[in-house]
C-alpha cells in the first residue's frame, strides 16, 4: 500500500506538468493538423507526395504529443513510461508494417494502375 | 460541413420523432409494455421496501472493486440473456423460413419466416455485438475486478474511482444498445460492420449510429479498466508477492489487459473515422473520392483479433484456478503456463488478417498470416496439456465448477481444431462466410461461457458466503451442453453443406432437418436458462444450509483470495498478509499457518464513495444518444457537462478516510465471528420416516478408539 505519500501533487509525474509544455504541444499538434488539412483540401501536391507529406505531419504530431503532453523521455523517474513506449514500438512496426505489406499486395491485384498514382508498393 | 440527413430533422429534437418508436411492431410493442410494467414493479418494490437509499449509498456510488465487479457480472448476465433471446429469434426465423412454399407470416410483413430481412439483420448484428462486447467482456472484467485485487493482496484497485467510471461508461453503452430496441433501429450490417454498407448512402437510418456510439463507449470503458488492472498488478501487490508467485489468473488478467490497452484505441480510431464519414462527409471508407473500403476491414480486425484473445485469455486463467483446486495439485508447469499466456497475447497481434483471407492480397501475405495463426496452436496446446497433466493422478472431485471447466476443455478442443482448419487459406477459401466459421467461433466463445459459469460457481461462496446449489448447477451444465451439441453440430454440418452466414431465408429445403435439430437445441438452451434461474433461487432460499464457515470454501483452494474472510469484508484483508510461496493458501495449509490471525493491526486508508462516476457515465449515455439522433445542442451540453464534472472532481480530489488500528481489530473480530457463527435456529428440514430415535449407539464395552476400522475387526489398538 503506497498511501504514505497520498497527495498526488507531489508525484514526480504530476510535478512535470507545466502550462508552457501543454500549450507548446497543443499549438504544434494543431499547426501540423491544419497543415495536413490544407495540403489535402488544396491538393497542393501530387497524390503520392501528399501521402508522404501528411504521414510526415502525423509522425511529427505524435512525437510532439508524446514529448510535450505525455512527458515521455528516457529519464530515471519515467522508467515505466519508457517501458511502455518500448513495448509499443514493436507493435507499431508490426501493425503498420504488415498493413503496408498487405495493401501493397492487395493493390497489385485489385487496383487499376493509374500513372502518377503509384499506390503504396 | 455536416452531412445532410435524409428525412426530417429539427434543431430541437434532431432526427427524433414519434414515428421512430416502433409501436406497430408485433414483437417490440408487447415487449415494451412488459419491460415498462417490470420497471414499474421494480421501482415500486424498491420504494415500498425503502431500498433507494441503500442502493444509492452501497451500490450506485460505490468504488469498491467487489461491488463494481458484481454489478459488471449482473450487467453481463442480463446482456447474455438479451443476446440469447436474439439467438433464439435467429434460430426460429431460419427454422420457419427454410423449405419450399410460401411460409412467411404476413402479419409481420415477412415473405419467409416471421422476420423481415431488415429486422433479421438488426437481430444478428445486435446478437454478435452484445455477446462479445456487452456480455463476455463485462462478465470477464467483472470477475477480474473481484478476483485480481484479492489474489495479489490489495485492498482495492489502484484507481477505485476510475474503476467506477469504467463501469458506468460500460453501463451507458448497455443502455444505449437497449434503447435502440424501442427508439429507432439498430445497425443491420453485422456486428463488425461492412464497408461501405455502413456509409450514409446505404444505411441512412440511425442504426449504424447506435452501433458506432455503443462500440465507442464500451471501448472507452474497457480501456480505462485495462489501465487500472495493469497499475494494480504492477503497484499494489502484497509484500512477498513477487512476479514468480503471481497466480495464473492474475497473469492472464495482465496479458488480457495489455492486449486491451493496446488494441482498443484501434477500434476507437476506426469507428471515429466511420463517424467522420457519416457525420462530416469525409471519404475514408467509400469506394470513390480516394477512400478505401478495405482499410476499414483492416483497421477493425487489427483490434478485432486481439479482442478475441482479450476475452479468451481470462477464461484460460479461470480454468487454471478451478482445475488445480479440484485436482488437489498445484498447476502443472506454472512457468510454461505463464509464458504460453504471454505467447498467445503476443501472437494475437500478427494474425488479424486471417479474418479476411479472401480479400485478395495474394499467397505471400496469406502464408505469413496462416503460419502465424497456426502458431497460436502451440501455446494453446501447451496449456491444454498442462491442464491435463494437472489432473493426471490428482485427487479429482467433480464438483459443478470442475464439470464446467472440463466442458470448456472439450469445447476448446473442438474450437481449436476447427480453427486450425480455418487457418489454412485453401480451406478458408472453401468455407469462408459459411456457418462453419460461425460454429467454430461459437465453440470458442462458449468455451469462455463455460469457464465463466465455472468461475461464478467457484468464486461465488467467496463473495456471498454461501455456495450455489451443486445439483442444479450440474443439471444446468448438462442442459447447456445438450443445447450446445444440438445447435452447433448441425451448424458445422450446414457449413459443410454450403450454408452462408446470416441467411434470413435458407433457400435449400434439404437443410430443413438440420434447422429443426438446431431449433430443438435452442429450446434445450432455454431449459438451461430456466435451470440457472432455479439454481439461483434454490441457492438463495437454502443459503443458511450452504453457508461457508471458513475462509477456504472448497477446502482445497490454493491462491491468496481464499485466505481472507468469507464473505470478503470491504477492506479485503484486515492485515495484508506476507506471501511466502506461489500457492499461498496451499502453502499455509501445509505449514499450519491457515488459522493464524494477525497479532497486530495497522491503520488503513480507504477511498470514499462518489456519485461522480455515475454522473459522468450518464452524460456519456446522453452524448451517445444525442449524437445518434444528431441533436447537436444536447451533444455539446452533455460533452461540456462531463468535462466540467471531471474538472470539478479533479479539483476536489478524494482525501479518503482512515480506519484506525483499533477499529480495524474490532472489524476483524466481527467479521471472523460472523464467518464462523453457526445458525441459531434449527434449519428447515424435509420430513422423515419414523423409527426409534438413537442419537449415538451405546458405548461399546471395550473402550477402544473408534477409528476407520470396521466393527468386525474392532480390536484394541
Amino acid at each position: 500500500m503506497s498511501h504514505g505519500h497520498s497527495n498526488p501533487i507531489h508525484h514526480p509525474e504530476v510535478q512535470m506538468a507545466s502550462r508552457r509544455n501543454y500549450l507548446t504541444g497543443f499549438v504544434i499538434a494543431s499547426l501540423l493538423m491544419f497543415a495536413a488539412t490544407w495540403l489535402v483540401s488544396a491538393q497542393a501536391l501530387a497524390p503520392f507526395g501528399l501521402l508522404l507529406a501528411i504521414m510526415g505531419c502525423a509522425g511529427f504530431a505524435v512525437i510532439a504529443q508524446v514529448y510535450f503532453l505525455l512527458h515521455i523521455d528516457i529519464s530515471e523517474h519515467n522508467i515505466w513510461n519508457t517501458v511502455a513506449l518500448v513495448m509499443f514500438i514493436p507493435l507499431f512496426v508490426i501493425t503498420i508494417g504488415l498493413t503496408w505489406w498487405m495493401f501493397s499486395q492487395l493493390y497489385l491485384r485489385t487496383m487499376p494502375m493509374i500513372p502518377g498514382m503509384p499506390g503504396m508498393h | 460541413m455536416l452531412v445532410n440527413v435524409p428525412g426530417p430533422w429539427s434543431p430541437l429534437l434532431g432526427r427524433l420523432a414519434l414515428s421512430e418508436i416502433p409501436y406497430k411492431n408485433l414483437i417490440l410493442a408487447p415487449l415494451f409494455v412488459v419491460i415498462v410494467l417490470v420497471a414499474i414493479a421494480l421501482i415500486a418494490g424498491i420504494t415500498y421496501y425503502g431500498k433507494w437509499r441503500y442502493l444509492w449509498k452501497e451500490w450506485f456510488t460505490t468504488v469498491d472493486h467487489k461491488k463494481l465487479g458484481i454489478m459488471y457480472i449482473i450487467l453481463g448476465l442480463v446482456m447474455l440473456f438479451r443476446g440469447f433471446i436474439d439467438g433464439l429469434m435467429i434460430r426460429t426465423q431460419q427454422a420457419l423460413a427454410v423449405g419450399p412454399g410460401n411460409n412467411g407470416m404476413k402479419a409481420m410483413g415477412a415473405i419467409h419466416g416471421y422476420l423481415t430481412p431488415f429486422h433479421f439483420g438488426q437481430i444478428y448484428s445486435a446478437h454478435g455485438l452484445i455477446m462479445i462486447l456487452l456480455a463476455a467482456t463485462p462478465l470477464l472484467v467483472g470477475i477480474m475486478n473481484i478476483i485480481v485485487p484479492l489474489q495479489i493482496g490489495a485492498r482495492d484497485m489502484a484507481y477505485p474511482y476510475l474503476n467506477a467510471l469504467g463501469f458506468w461508461i460500460t453501463a451507458a453503452a448497455v443502455f444505449l444498445i437497449m434503447i435502440s430496441l424501442f427508439v429507432g433501429d439498430f445497425s443491420h450490417n453485422g456486428w463488425f460492420g461492412y464497408a461501405p454498407i455502413f456509409e450514409m448512402a446505404y444505411s441512412p437510418g440511425v442504426g449504424v449510429d447506435y452501433w458506432i456510439w455503443t462500440l465507442e463507449l464500451i471501448a472507452l470503458g474497457t480501456t480505462l479498466g485495462s489501465i487500472n488492472f495493469l497499475a494494480t498488478v504492477v503497484k499494489m501487490r502484497a509484500p512477498g508477492m513477487t512476479w514468480g508467485r503471481l497466480p495464473v489468473f492474475t497473469w492472464s488478467a495482465v496479458t488480457a489487459n495489455i492486449i486491451a490497452l493496446t488494441s482498443f484505441p484501434c477500434l476507437q480510431v476506426a469507428l471515429a473515422l466511420v463517424a467522420a464519414d457519416r457525420y462530416l462527409g469525409t471519404h475514408f471508407f467509400t469506394a470513390g473520392f480516394g477512400g478505401n473500403l478495405m482499410l476499414y476491414t483492416n483497421l477493425f480486425w487489427l483490434w478485432g483479433h486481439p479482442e478475441v484473445y482479450f476475452v479468451i485469455i481470462p477464461a484460460f486463467g479461470m480454468l487454471s484456478e478451478i482445475i488445480p483446486a479440484f485436482s488437489e495439485k498445484p498447476i502443472f508447469g506454472y512457468t510454461a503456463m505463464v509464458l504460453a499466456t504471454f505467447a498467445i497475447g503476443g501472437v494475437s497481434w500478427i494474425v488479424w488478417l486471417h479474418h479476411f483471407f479472401t480479400m485478395g492480397m495474394g499467397p505471400y501475405v496469406s502464408t505469413e498470416f496462416s503460419i502465424a495463426t497456426m502458431l497460436v496452436g502451440i501455446p494453446t496446446g501447451v496449456k491444454v496439456f498442462n491442464w491435463a497433466a494437472t489432473m493426471y493422478r490428482g485427487r479429482l472431485s467433480f464438483s459443478a465448477a470442475m464439470t464446467w471447466a472440463i466442458g470448456a476443455l472439450f469445447l476448446l478442443l473442438i474450437g481449436g481444431l476447427s480453427g486450425m482448419m480455418l487457418s489454412i487459406p485453401a480451406i478458408n477459401y472453401m468455407v469462408h462466410n459459411s456457418v462453419f466459421v460461425v460454429a467454430h467461433f461459437h465453440m470458442m466463445l462458449l468455451c469462455i461461457v463455460y469457464a465463466v459459469f465455472g468461475a461464478v460457481i467457484f468464486w461465488f461462496p467467496k463473495i456471498y458466503g454461501f455456495k450455489l446449489n451443486e445439483a442444479w448447477a450440474k443439471i444446468m451444465f448438462w442442459l447447456f451442453s445438450g443445447g450446445t451439441f444440438l445447435v452447433f453440430f448441425p451448424m458445422f454440418m450446414l457449413g459443410f453443406m454450403g450454408e452462408t452466414r446470416r441467411l434470413d431465408w435458407p433457400f435449400n429445403p434439404q437443410w430443413a432437418p438440420w434447422f429443426d435439430v438446431q431449433e430443438v437445441g435452442i429450446f434445450v438452451y432455454v431449459l438451461s436458462v430456466l435451470a440457472f434461474v432455479w439454481m439461483l433461487y434454490v441457492s438463495i432460499r437454502d443459503r443458511s444450509q450452504n453457508r461457508v464457515h471458513s475462509a477456504d470454501a472448497w477446502g482445497t483452494s490454493r491462491s491468496l483470495e481464499w485466505l481472507t474472510d468469507t464473505p470478503v469484508p470491504f477492506y479485503n484483508f484486515a492485515m495484508v498478509p506476507h506471501i511466502n510461496a506461489r500457492d499461498e493458501v496451499a502453502w499455509r495449509r501445509e505449514h499450519g499457518f491457515l488459522e493464524s490471525n494477525p497479532d497486530h493491526f495497522k491503520a488503513i486508508h480507504m477511498p470514499n464513495n462518489t456519485p461522480m462516476a455515475l454522473y459522468i457515465g450518464a452524460t456519456t449515455f446522453v452524448l451517445g444518444f444525442a449524437l445518434t439522433w444528431r441533436i447537436w445542442w444536447l451533444s455539446i451540453a452533455a460533452l461540456v457537462l462531463s468535462v466540467l464534472l471531471m474538472i470539478f472532481r479533479s479539483n476536489r480530489g478524494d482525501p479518503g478516510y482512515v480506519i484506525s488500528a483499533r477499529e480495524m481489530e474490532e472489524l476483524d473480530r466481527e467479521s471472523k465471528a460472523h464467518m464462523q457463527e453457526k445458525p441459531a435456529l434449527p434449519l428447515p428440514q424435509g420430513g422423515f420416516a419414523g423409527g426409534t430415535a438413537t442419537a449415538y449407539s451405546p458405548l461399546p464395552h471395550n473402550n477402544s478408539p473408534s477409528g476407520g476400522t470396521p466393527p468386525s475387526s474392532g480390536q484394541a489398538l
